[in-house]
């Protein structure tokens, strides 16, 4: 007993002393789960800030009711006009507003056609444009607008109603006229009489509490919501198509993080000494190890593509040429990203480490896994800076877009920039840094 | 051939390196030998141009060496004290390899592959992975990696730690036969045999500094004795340990007394005397003395240590 005690402390001994084992075991939970617990309610903030392009055209109050409570709606960031090629501002209409999520500037539209109220009308009408590049946020945005139309409309439709009711039959009559109204909507959507009556039939319903659920049904047949993709359509399987890049991202930055590392085993085996010791400079071992995992990168990225157009149809042959060049400069940042993580450590153990870290960090928070509109405004902003989002981004708009060169520039401009100020502060770092010592 | 003039490297606060000066001639096989830590290694790094000193110079063949200077190191082979081989490679690719970054033509580069394989032994062995080599293999393979671009001058940074004494003796050959070829060979170790039976000059080096440097003939006359007398201890002799510390500093090392003649010493008088006390002569032998114990006169600490 004794002998397994001793064993016991030396383990906790050992492992104490390995300051970066310790920080990732700690550390690495210790991130995941605070993203995790932000994206899936932790905080109880639900998705935040997803863009949404809203057009009203009706002059119905419960159109304008709808449009203030999408307004102030902490899930969308409604949007309402956009910047023509002047620069200047101009209101959206029906076709704008559609070429506006085309584009990829708004992931989904609302319109309030100008018919979709009025005092004769047995229902709502509204229209719902979306591209599902995120599956998972639009259905989401789908549930989110039906929640907030539901929770204006019944109690506008209520009090309409028996305000009418009051007025032409009296008080007295009235009751009678609410009762037989509820009656006949119980015969025929099957939603208790009691449930319509309540004063809080309204707020029921928009809680989607079980109890209510046969009142959706009902609603859902009052309220109609044309729906229509306007993006993706045509692709076979929009599913791999969506996900393909987020896995080949967090793959890749593994593969290149290992290899950067590589530098550490050189070193420690001694070829770093001979190579340094040939007609080889730093800078010569820096830039081969750049192009190998450059290429590397390229490589990979190309064969998980190739993969998903055998298994599952991803279409990566009509616009090539454009996934060629964002699988390129996703490459050379995420070597940049390996470099720079050799370039900071000491050891091969602390460069993998870190990079596990970073990797699992900035893939959570890229968006590789879960839409970044789940997740708190301040992650949000953060995952602007990853190269993950800005890779992703670009996959999706060539394989689900299917953009053009110029609508990849921005994320060409953004990889590669980040690339060159990453690598000169590797190359830098690697001069004043004792891997090559 | 290899000029080194006043050369000071630090690490941080500590001086690997203390104003050193050397020159070392063509086809000499020159021995660095100190202790662990001396700067032995510090010094082979800045003659091929692995690190830049603070201060001093380094000049091979008349050319001036730095860490920026990379067509020199054509003129220079460096055997590391690591392995410095790719273990998953086998000993053709590893040797292809470090060739091709010499700039050695393809068909001259195989053969002179072929021709050093042969030489160490490791022929027949040159498809299998390195990794699969003994430590003296590796050693070997090791060696001749360093010298498919033909150098001038071989650097070799204890290229025996860890080796068997059969390989051992193999790399001595193997050196030695180059440097009867022509080629200046600088060998760094802190075993003495091994600078006393290679080197024909030896500079001892310690605390960053060369405290003596010439032949080993020449080192060994700084010392103020001839002759070290090792004699056999036993009840006879363990009673004579006064009459024995008459003739000079008498050490106790494991069986035996081992004597360092100070002052007048008379080998005559002393047999004479040991023939009175009742030792008999097949107790005392006579050795030269080693490099060991002139470091130890020089520093009062043994190499090894």
């Amino acid at each position: 007993m004794k002998t397994i005690i001793q064993l016991f402390k030396n383990s906790y001994r050992i492992f104490w002393n390995d300051k970066v084992g310790v920080a990732l075991t700690f550390l690495v939970p210790l991130a995941l789960m605070s993203i995790f617990g932000s994206i899936f309610g932790g905080s109880g903030a639900g998705p935040q800030g997803i863009r949404l392009a809203v057009l009203n055209q009706s002059s119905a109050a419960v159109a304008k009711d709808i449009e203030n409570a999408l307004d102030t709606s902490k899930a969308f960031q409604t949007i309402k006009s956009y910047t023509d090629e002047h620069g200047k501002q101009v209101a959206f209409d029906s076709v704008s507003i559609k070429e506006y999520v085309r584009a990829g500037s708004a992931s989904a539209a609302l319109i309030l056609p100008s018919d979709a109220y009025s005092d004769t009308s047995l229902g709502l009408n509204l229209k719902f444009y979306f591209d599902p590049k995120n599956d998972i946020e639009i259905q989401t945005t789908k549930g989110l607008i039906k929640q907030i139309v539901f929770s204006q409309f019944p109690s506008i439709i209520a009090q309409s109603g028996f305000k009418q009711a009051d007025r032409y039959l009296g008080t007295k009559s009235g009751e009678g006229f609410k009762r037989g109204i509820a009656s006949t909507i119980n015969k025929y959507f099957k939603v208790d009489t009691n449930a319509i009556l309540h004063p809080d039939f309204s707020k029921k319903l928009s809680t989607g509490s079980d109890s209510t659920k046969k009142s959706f049904n009902f609603m859902d047949k009052i309220i109609r919501i044309e729906e229509q993709q306007l993006v993706g359509q045509d692709l076979k399987n929009p599913w791999a198509t969506r996900s393909v890049g987020g896995w080949a991202m967090t793959f890749l930055l593994f593969t290149l993080t290992a290899s950067s590392s590589s530098l550490f085993e050189d070193r420690k085996s001694g070829v770093m000494l001979r190579l340094l010791t040939s007609p080889v400079s730093r800078v010569h071992i820096l830039w081969s190890k750049y192009l190998f995992n450059m290429s590397l990168g390229i490589i990979q990225l190309l064969f998980m593509f190739v993969a998903g157009w055998l298994l599952f149809d991803v279409d990566m042959f009509s616009n090539f040429v454009n996934l060629l060049l964002i699988i390129i400069a996703a490459s050379m940042a995420c070597t940049s990203f390996g470099m720079l993580l050799a370039a900071f450590s000491q050891t091969r153990q602390q460069a993998q480490g870190l990079g596990t870290f970073f990797i699992l960090t900035m893939s959570a928070v890229g968006g590789a896994w879960f839409p970044t509109s789940f997740m708190p405004p301040t992650i949000q902003f953060f995952s602007k800076l990853t190269i993950v989002y800005w890779s992703m981004d670009g996959f999706l708009e060539v394989l689900w877009r299917g953009v053009g060169f110029s609508g990849i520039l921005p994320n060409l401009g953004i990889l590669i920039g980040v690339s060159v100020a990453v690598s000169i502060i590797s190359v830098r770092r690697f001069r004043r840094g004792d891997i090559f010592s | 051939m290899v000029s080194i003039k006043e050369i000071t490297k630090k690490f941080s606060s500590v001086i690997a390196l203390d104003n050193i000066s050397l020159d070392i001639q063509r086809q000499e096989f020159f021995g660095l030998l100190g202790p662990n830590g001396a700067g032995k290694t510090t010094l082979m790094n800045l003659i091929v141009g692995y690190l830049n000193a603070e201060r001093g110079t380094v000049t091979v063949g008349g050319d001036a060496v730095s860490q920026e200077s990379l067509d020199i190191r054509k003129n220079i082979g460096f055997v590391p004290q690591s392995l410095a081989l790719y273990d998953e490679m086998n000993a053709q690719e590893n040797l292809e390899m470090f060739g091709k970054l010499f700039g050695v033509p393809d068909t001259v580069l195989k053969q002179r592959i072929a021709d050093q394989l042969k030489a160490v032994e490791l022929y027949e062995r040159r498809n299998d992975k390195v990794k699969n080599f003994s430590g003296g293999m590796k050693r070997r393979l090791n060696i001749i990696a360093s010298m498919l671009h033909d150098p001038k001058v071989l650097l070799c940074d204890e290229p025996t730690v860890g080796v068997d004494p059969q390989s051992r003796n193999a790399i001595f050959d193997f050196l030695t036969g180059l440097n009867k070829q022509g080629k200046t060979v600088i060998y760094t170790t802190h075993y003495m045999e091994e600078a006393e039976r290679l080197c024909s000059r030896i500079a001892i080096i310690d605390h960053g500094k060369i405290i003596a440097l010439g032949t080993t003939d020449e080192l060994l006359e700084k010392l103020p004795y001839e002759e070290t007398i090792m004699i056999t201890r036993n009840d006879v002799t363990s009673k004579h340990e006064a009459l024995l510390k008459e003739f000079g500093s008498l050490d106790d090392v494991d069986d035996h007394y081992e004597l360092k003649p100070t002052g007048e010493f008379k080998l005559s008088k002393f047999f004479a005397r040991m023939e009175e006390a009742g030792v008999k002569y097949q107790w005392i032998e006579l050795h030269r003395p080693t490099l060991e114990a002139l470091f130890l006169q020089l520093t009062g600490r043994r190499l090894r240590d």
